[in-house]
């Protein structure tokens, strides 16, 4: 099972990993539970949610546990028997109230239940590979197991919540056996992704804590992407090589602790298999291919043009979202930043349970508040805020019975949702920059706000005005201004469009994208890494003429942005090649 | 022993705190059906969203919901007549219905010096203060 920060390459290393084990003679099962899934792109095979052979390769199953097409499933399980005994509205009723944000994330986990939980499903498999979502969505799917074991324990009543997933209790047994085999050293091995950066360090030394802490003790350690200077004479690769070094060296002591593996940076995408094929067995020799020589391209703008058109309306709220790792905190920050100097009051948050905003801007700014919703405040003071107000008159029995369905799963969801919708709120006032959850959560998010916008308009007089305001307030493109956030590479890229146009469905139009970390933008002579910078421009083009109403490109940071300095660089202007 | 069941609207949870916000009717009358159940009634709730099935296999719920569309949920049945429909009864409702005697519990009532539009809960006037 692989976990780590969004853009450290699980899924390369997971698809590496099973094409390896299968041409060795194993039969493999890969599965993804990322909602933002690109399985069928680096396998270069069409998946579903059933083991799927892969082309090309004897032996290796993959499939994709698709939380949307779980939840329909689920749906239409509970449904489907009653659509001719029931009348219309009734079936509406049934099929909204599956429809939110749990439903999704618990449809989801139950796939994930029957895979792990169930010997007979995956028998046929000497071994079954999870590139799991994004560190954040990864550990409340990881810890489910243990909350809902602990929820079922202590739920004495046995009739009040256990979520729109009814048949839990008699899901218990599997999920218990799911449990025990993810704790299980001899069955489970987790590996822990990182690239040998401070942030994603970071990441992976707070997943090996929890992980650790609910039972996951089976853990190793991947560096993906170590990378030595070819030349001595080039900035650029001089200093990714010092930052990598640095980085390593002040690892965390738990991640020093276990077995690692080192994986050097390769100059090409890793899509289909052949490429998986040569990572798997260490033969991509990238470092002395011929610098190609490419076209000259007039580089989009830098960060700071941005700034302008942003600033003219003087309030409002501006999102950056995008795949983790691709750099959202520090896009956020440095318009943030940027923002409160040109003398406007701007209020950065995130809704990233693994954000470090609090990293990205290390001293105050004058004019400029961060801050950053916390799950579990937020719940805590929810519920609070219903026990004092809905439950301030009950008996004993009653506040019992409210607390108990209070300590349900879904709490945190609408927790967090409202605090959300307080920070959009807040853009009437002045600037609020929010720093989004990775993809798959914040789709999550926009889903409920879907969902939480059909209730609204069932039941008005108890909704707060910022959660009846919300969906509305995200359409209005005067209002909220959507930064798209990507890597000039296929796979970033390519899911920067899906989430474009979910946004789209769902009646919000993205207002620019920014390319983080370009090489290509910085210059470089190195041959690794010019290369690399030169399989930059097919994408930086593809957003530029296919994706983007406005794009701004952003080099890759020679210091690391953090701070008010580092920041800054990320506003300069590119250097013109 | 009387029974009363309670069908409800699909909703994911008993007493509403997973939606938007809390509706206060909902942990209200929660907390009734306890107090009914210490009284020695039996108690059968139904979630619309979770057993379906509850609703069709009952020939008045089903009559009366495909007559009426959701609008008569919640429905509430003593001893299988139909009791209340579209609301939430009072626990004196309740209290008549499964033939014991009422004692007060929690009601609703407005609570004029927050928002006139919130309704919130409130116990007994206490008189021996």
């Amino acid at each position: 099972m692989y976990t780590g920060k969004g853009g450290v390459g699980k899924t390369s290393i997971a698809c590496a990993t099973a094409v390896f084990l299968a041409e060795n003679g194993k039969r493999v099962l890969l599965v993804s539970t990322d909602p933002a899934s690109n399985l069928d792109e680096v396998l270069q095979t069409r998946l579903g949610m059933r083991p799927t052979l892969v082309e090309k390769v004897k032996g290796l199953y993959a499939m994709n546990v698709d939380p949307e097409e779980a939840a329909r499933q689920y749906r239409e399980r509970v449904v489907g028997p009653y659509r001719d005994l029931l009348p219309e509205s009734a079936v509406k009723n049934i099929e909204e109230q599956l429809s939110g944000a749990c439903t999704l994330e618990i449809a989801a986990f139950d796939e994930f239940a029957k895979l792990l939980g169930d010997a007979h499903a995956t028998s046929d498999f000497d071994h079954v590979i999870f590139d799991t979502a994004p560190t954040g969505h990864t550990l409340r799917l990881l810890q489910l197991p243990a909350a809902w074991s602990g929820f079922i324990d202590s739920n004495v009543g046995g009739t009040s919540c256990l979520g729109p997933l009814a048949g839990l209790q008699a899901q218990r047994e599997l999920y218990e056996k799911t449990m025990a085999s993810l704790s299980d050293a001899t069955t489970t091995t987790i590996f822990l992704v990182s690239r040998p950066e401070h942030s994603a360090l970071a990441e992976a030394e707070r997943t090996r804590n929890e992980l650790d802490a609910i039972g996951l003790k089976n853990q190793k350690l991947i560096l993906n992407g170590i990378f030595q200077a070819c030349a001595t004479n080039d900035s650029i690769a001089i200093a990714l090589e010092r930052r990598g070094c640095e980085a390593l060296a002040d690892m965390p002591n738990g991640l020093e602790g276990l077995p690692r593996i080192e994986v050097p940076l390769v100059a090409q995408s890793l899509i289909g298999v052949g490429a998986l094929r040569r990572l798997g067995e260490g033969r991509l020799d990238e470092a002395k291919a011929a610098l190609q020589t490419q076209a000259e391209m007039n580089l989009p703008p830098s960060l700071a043009a941005l700034i302008p058109d942003l600033i003219a309306r003087g309030k409002g709220v501006i999102m950056t979202m995008g795949k983790g790792g691709v750099g959202k905190t520090t896009v956020a920050a440095a318009l943030a930043m940027e923002l409160a100097r040109s003398g406007h009051r701007v209020h950065l948050t995130t809704t990233d349970p693994a954000a470090h905003v609090h990293l990205a801007l290390r001293e105050d700014i004058p004019g400029l508040r961060v801050s950053r919703i916390d799950p579990i405040a937020e719940t805590r003071a929810y519920t609070a805020e219903v026990m004092s107000e809905s439950g301030r008159d009950l008996d004993a029995k009653g506040r019992a019975l409210l607390e108990e369905d209070l300590r349900s799963p879904c709490t945190e969801e609408i927790a967090v949702f409202r605090a959300f919708a307080r920070c959009v709120d807040e853009g009437n006032q002045g600037f609020v920059v929010i720093d989004t959850a990775p993809t798959g959560h914040t789709l999550l998010l926009l889903d409920a706000a879907e969902a939480y916008h059909r209730d609204v308009a069932r039941n008005l007089s108890y909704i707060p005005d910022s959660v009846r305001r919300l969906l509305p307030q995200l359409r209005d493109p005067n209002f909220t201004r959507i930064i798209i956030v990507t890597l000039p590479e296929a796979t970033p890229v390519h899911e920067a469009a899906r989430l474009q146009d979910d946004l789209n469905r769902a009646a919000i139009t993205p207002y620019a994208w920014v390319i983080n970390q370009s090489f290509y933008a910085t210059g470089t002579r190195d041959p690794l890494l010019a290369k690399r910078g030169a399989l930059e421009l097919r994408y930086i083009a593809e957003v530029r003429d296919k994706l983007a109403r406005r794009l701004a490109l952003v080099p890759w940071q020679a210091e690391s942005p953090v701070g008010a300095e580092g920041l800054q660089q990320l506003l300069e202007e590119t250097v013109t090649k | 022993m009387i029974t009363i069941q309670v069908f409800d609207p699909a909703m994911c949870c008993s007493t509403g705190v997973c939606g938007p916000s809390v509706d206060p009717a909902l942990p209200r009358f929660a907390a009734d059906l306890e107090w009914l159940k210490s009284k020695n009634v039996k108690v059968e709730r139904f979630n619309l969203a979770q057993e379906v099935g509850a609703f069709t296999s009952n020939p008045i719920v089903k009559v009366t919901l495909n007559a009426q569309g959701t609008k008569c949920l919640p429905l509430i049945l003593a001893e299988g007549m139909i009791v209340s429909q579209g609301t939430y009864p009072t626990r004196e409702v309740l209290a008549a219905a499964a033939a014991v005697s009422y004692e007060p519990g929690p009601t609703i009532k407005r609570v004029k010096e927050q928002s006139p539009e919130l309704v919130s809960i409130s116990g007994p006037t206490k008189v021996n203060l």
